[in-house]
């Protein structure tokens, strides 16, 4: 078990290795979102602050106080600049949306994708994703409600409880539980699009089941390499912040380039993710060829209907024209 | 009926008095009485936990020292308040929320009583029908947070008066410094208190959401009895503490020239003592606390001997034998930050990073009340400012030099925050609402009467050493505290206090900080240099030879008038420091000089926190980019880092 998710988690990281023209491609559209949702707001702080010397005490030590000043002065309000740095968000959600065909395609082919056979898959699969982002606001919802429910819980049994910390202890449980469900969510979701790519799969609850069934069956696996991928991007994470916070405050641009590292082994850890999922797909189709036969054989009644029509059935959509996965 | 009354008073007065004999409420240095003892309290006391209830029986004798007969007395019964329709949860429903507690709905947990079953009085008889309540300040008749009973004769001047009273009290779910959470129980207000005779009258006000509390002097003796499991602390010293053999114990406190009693209880609470050497012999230190925050056992301790070290030293010694800490439970922040006589709150939380100084600047903040607030014992309901303001300044004192002046409140992950900062920004958000002469329950909201009283007061003071000199507002403050502790000063004696020290007349100033609500802004309105030739087409410029006008205007933006320093700085190195008055609306400054003007700089060294904006106080001629690429560095990360989040879901 452990050997099957190391060679998941190392081939996929092979993978990620071997296709890192991907991994920089989104790095850099993630970086070009963040610096236009940035754009509004340093507009501002060059308006405010271009001819103050008040700006010294946030260059030369970071002085929450001076912060706060800037902060609700109502041309600087962070309300009104969060929201250009949401919307740019959101189109980095997008984004990803989007070329989450492509980039599961190539790593499923394994070789560098030519521009329109990657927009090709890109496309082919933006809309069934797009369902299917849709269709995960359901167990997302369950996970959030579930996570109410045991704040609920906390409080009350914290209330009541004669220890003090017990409240604390179960609102801490129930963040733990909120981040594992989630990670759960997350890895069901990537093997329904794996499965997509691989098996061109375009009903999505249908897909969804069946990525269920094939998670369910080695959950431990694939569970235990996601969270080990997580758990590098969150390692890589406190580091990077830590190193931040000891580097001289007027070292801007040390902090910039730590931050984008950071930002760069977030980009890498979950594009790691997929390229994991889909190593450990490729394989397990490899060993349950079922998964693989089961839908590229149509229904009998699909047949017979068919067969009754005495032509093939038109494709309700063509998709694009890939190779096939053992390509 | 009225013999009995006297033989039992007499029984418990000699109990009492053996059980005060046991342990000095004082430093071994010191001993009473410190203030004029006006009122007696002896309170016998029964603790329900189930209920939340305590039933007691208050023996009160009441010295008039008013130079006057007095025929009525008004009583506090605070925890009336926490009812539906009384004034105080009017306020704080008006305002929403009263410090961390949501009050925008009644939630019955909320409900709290003094229930008042016998008034009696010594030679006077059973006064109980004689009870009527009274709202001195709003006229709500729902309101019953004061208690008016009229004798049938007065008491002389110089005589006194006993009075016996059996109430109910009835504990909230801890809310406004007072009530029950879990096992824990902060008793707080929790008996009928007599009101001031001050000024010619009674002062004794409705319980208000926006301020706190104002009694007299006097001894305290409680009994109480509880669950033998439960660990108590409590206002002065514990003299006695008897098994009773069903299950309970009496446990009894001793306090003397105090204006307060409350007491705590929890079976879990964990004692933890430790001893402060002050100028009047040592002093205990009693901690309780709990085993999950046992991390912060070490921190309360340090916060209290660095606070009391330095107020030892600064402005006299603490007279008492003990300081008692309570840190609540989780859940019971409404009890946290508390100050009684010899009895402070803290706020702590199961895990604070090292470097945020909020368990240091709570306990500074309410042991400096002992000297403000517990010493000095102003009106907090008239003049808040008074205790909350100038104990503000003080915690900022102490923990600028306990952490340092931009490290006291926060040091964390590159980002800091001193103490005096953080009390600014609750006052630039209310600088002209309520001046801090207004009677402070009258203030506009919560939100205004904490930014002034808190926030404004300290930053009026902070900015007033620029006048008079720190050492001399310091000596001030030495001054007024050897002067009022153990009185009720006003807010004209600590005015004429600082005048007295200083040697100046400070009325503007007074005029504007205390009884106004003027703004303070000072701005840089324009600094520019044009070569003095400017009208020579042959003229090049070069640095060092080119002789330049330079034109300073600096603006009063606000009706604040106070003097301020400007420092203009010129690229050859030169350096400017001009004194302007304010007086005028404006003021120009012109120099030529073989040098343009590099940066002109209103207060340059931070020192008058009143003005409300720093960001228009300096303007440099050449772009200051630091602050905003690092600002932009660290906004665009959070962007991406959104980004990525939010990309997760796909």
């Amino acid at each position: 078990m452990t050997h099957d998710r190391q060679s998941a988690l190392s081939a996929g990281f092979r993978l990620l290795w071997r296709r890192q023209k991907l991994l920089w491609w989104v790095y850099v559209v993630n970086l070009l979102c963040g610096a236009l949702g940035t754009v509004p707001a340093w507009l501002r702080l060059r308006a405010v602050l271009a001819h103050s010397l008040a700006g010294e005490r946030l260059t030369n030590r970071f002085d929450l106080g001076m912060w706060f000043e800037l902060t609700r002065l109502p041309e600087v309000s962070i309300m009104r600049y969060s929201t250009a740095s949401l919307l740019l968000a959101l189109v980095f959600l997008v984004f990803m949306l989007f070329v989450t065909g492509g980039v599961l395609e190539t790593y499923r082919e394994d070789r560098r994708l030519t521009t329109s056979e990657f927009f090709a898959a890109s496309g082919a699969f933006f809309w069934p994703f797009v369902r299917l982002l849709l269709l995960s606001i359901i167990p997302f919802v369950i996970v959030g409600l579930t996570y109410h429910a045991l704040i609920g819980f906390a409080d009350s049994v914290g209330d009541r409880a004669a220890a003090d910390q017990v409240g604390i202890f179960l609102r801490w449980g129930a963040m733990l539980v909120l981040l594992l469900l989630a990670l759960a969510l997350r890895l069901w979701l990537d093997i329904a699009q794996v499965r997509a790519v691989a098996q061109k799969e375009r009903r999505m609850w249908r897909n969804l089941w069946q990525a269920w069934r094939m998670t369910w069956h080695e959950v431990g696996r694939l569970y235990g390499m996601y969270f080990l991928i997580a758990l590098v991007a969150w390692i890589t994470l406190a580091v990077g912040v830590a190193i931040c916070a000891k580097l001289p405050p007027t070292a801007t641009p040390a902090v910039l380039l730590v931050l984008e590292l950071i930002m760069f082994a977030q980009v890498a850890t979950r594009l790691w993710q997929l390229a994991g999922a889909m190593a450990w797909y490729q394989r397990h189709v490899e060993m349950v060829p079922a998964d693989a036969v089961e839908f590229t054989t149509p229904h009998p009644q699909e047949i017979g209907e068919a067969s009754s029509m005495n032509e093939p059935p038109p494709p309700s959509d063509p998709g694009p024209e890939l190779p096939p996965a053992d390509a | 009926m009225r013999l009995w009354l006297v033989l039992r008073l007499a029984a418990v007065l000699l109990l009492w008095s053996a059980e005060a004999a046991a342990q000095s409420p004082f430093a071994p240095k010191v001993s009473g009485p410190l203030s004029q003892r006006v009122v007696a309290y002896q309170i016998d006391a029964n603790y329900d936990p189930s209920k939340h209830t305590v039933d007691a029986t208050e023996t009160l004798t009441y010295h008039n020292l008013t130079g006057q007969p007095l025929d009525t007395f008004p009583f506090h019964l605070y925890l009336n308040a926490f009812q539906p329709k009384s004034t105080w949860m009017h306020e704080a429903h008006r305002d929403v929320t009263f410090r961390s507690s949501s009050l925008a709905e009644w939630k019955p947990e909320d409900y709290g009583s003094n229930e008042v079953t016998s008034f009696q009085v010594l030679g006077l008889g059973d006064l109980t029908k004689q009870m009527k309540f009274i709202s001195p300040d709003d006229g709500n008749p729902d309101d019953k947070t004061v208690l008016q009973v009229k004798l049938p004769r007065p008491v002389p001047p110089g005589q006194d008066v006993t009075f016996q009273i059996r109430f109910k009290a009835t504990f909230p779910e801890v809310v406004a410094r007072t009530g029950y959470k879990r096992t824990f129980l902060l008793a707080g207000q929790w008996f009928p208190k007599v009101g001031v005779w001050w000024n010619g009258k009674w002062n004794c006000h409705q319980f208000h959401a926006l301020t706190e509390f104002f009694a007299d002097f006097g001894t305290y003796d409680v009994r109480i009895t509880l669950p033998k499991n439960y660990v108590i602390g409590a206002t002065g010293v514990q003299v006695a503490d008897r098994d009773n053999g069903n299950g309970t114990k009496t446990v009894a406190f001793h306090a003397e020239d105090v204006h307060d009693f409350a007491w705590t209880a929890d079976p879990n609470f964990r004692i933890v003592e430790d001893q402060f050497e002050g100028g009047v012999g040592p002093v205990r230190i009693r901690l309780l606390s709990y085993d999950s925050h046992r991390r912060e056992w070490q921190p309360y301790m340090f916060a209290a001997k660095e606070g009391m070290r330095r107020f030892d030293e600064w402005y006299g010694p603490y007279p008492y034998a003990q300081l008692t800490i309570v840190d609540p439970p989780h859940g019971a922040g409404e009890a946290g930050g508390m100050e009684y006589p010899t009895f402070i709150t803290g706020d702590s939380g199961w895990f604070i990073p090292k470097g945020i100084h909020s368990v240091d600047g709570v306990v500074v903040h309410e042991f400096g009340h002992q000297y403000w607030y517990g010493m000095v014992a102003t009106n907090e309901f008239e003049n808040a400012w008074l205790d909350e303001g100038i104990n503000s300044y003080s915690e900022i004192k102490v923990l600028d030099s306990m952490y340092g002046e931009n490290t006291s409140a926060v040091n964390l992950l590159g980002a800091q925050l001193g103490d005096r900062e953080y009390l600014r920004v609750s006052y630039v958000r209310s600088p002209d609402i309520d001046s801090l002469s207004r009677p402070s329950y009258t203030d506009m909201s919560l939100g205004s009467y904490g930014d002034t009283t808190y926030g404004k007061s300290a930053m009026m003071l902070l900015s007033l050493e620029t006048i008079i000199g720190e050492p001399t507002l310091k000596n001030a403050l030495h001054t007024y505290f050897l002067r009022y502790r153990f009185t009720h000063p006003t807010q004209e004696d600590f005015m004429g206090t600082v005048n007295g020290v200083s040697g100046r007349d400070l009325s503007g100033y007074w005029n504007q900080a205390v009884y106004g609500a003027q703004a303070f802004d000072y701005e840089v309105l324009r600094a520019d240099s044009q070569p003095v030739k400017w009208w020579d087409q042959n003229l090049q410029e070069k640095k060092g030879e080119t002789e330049y006008e330079t034109q300073v205007i600096l603006h009063r933006k606000g009706d604040f008038v106070f003097p301020v320093d400007a420092l203009v700085k010129f690229d050859n190195g030169d350096n400017v420091r001009e004194k302007w008055d304010g007086k005028e609306r404006w003021v120009r400054y012109v120099y030529r000089k073989k040098a343009q003007v590099e940066s002109v700089q209103i207060d340059p060294d931070y020192r008058i926190p009143l003005d409300l904006d720093y960001l228009n106080n300096s303007h440099a001629t050449e772009p200051q980019h630091g602050a905003i690429h690092k600002v932009a560095t660290v906004w665009m990360f959070f962007t991406q880092f959104m980004a990525q989040i939010l990309s997760w879901l796909a």
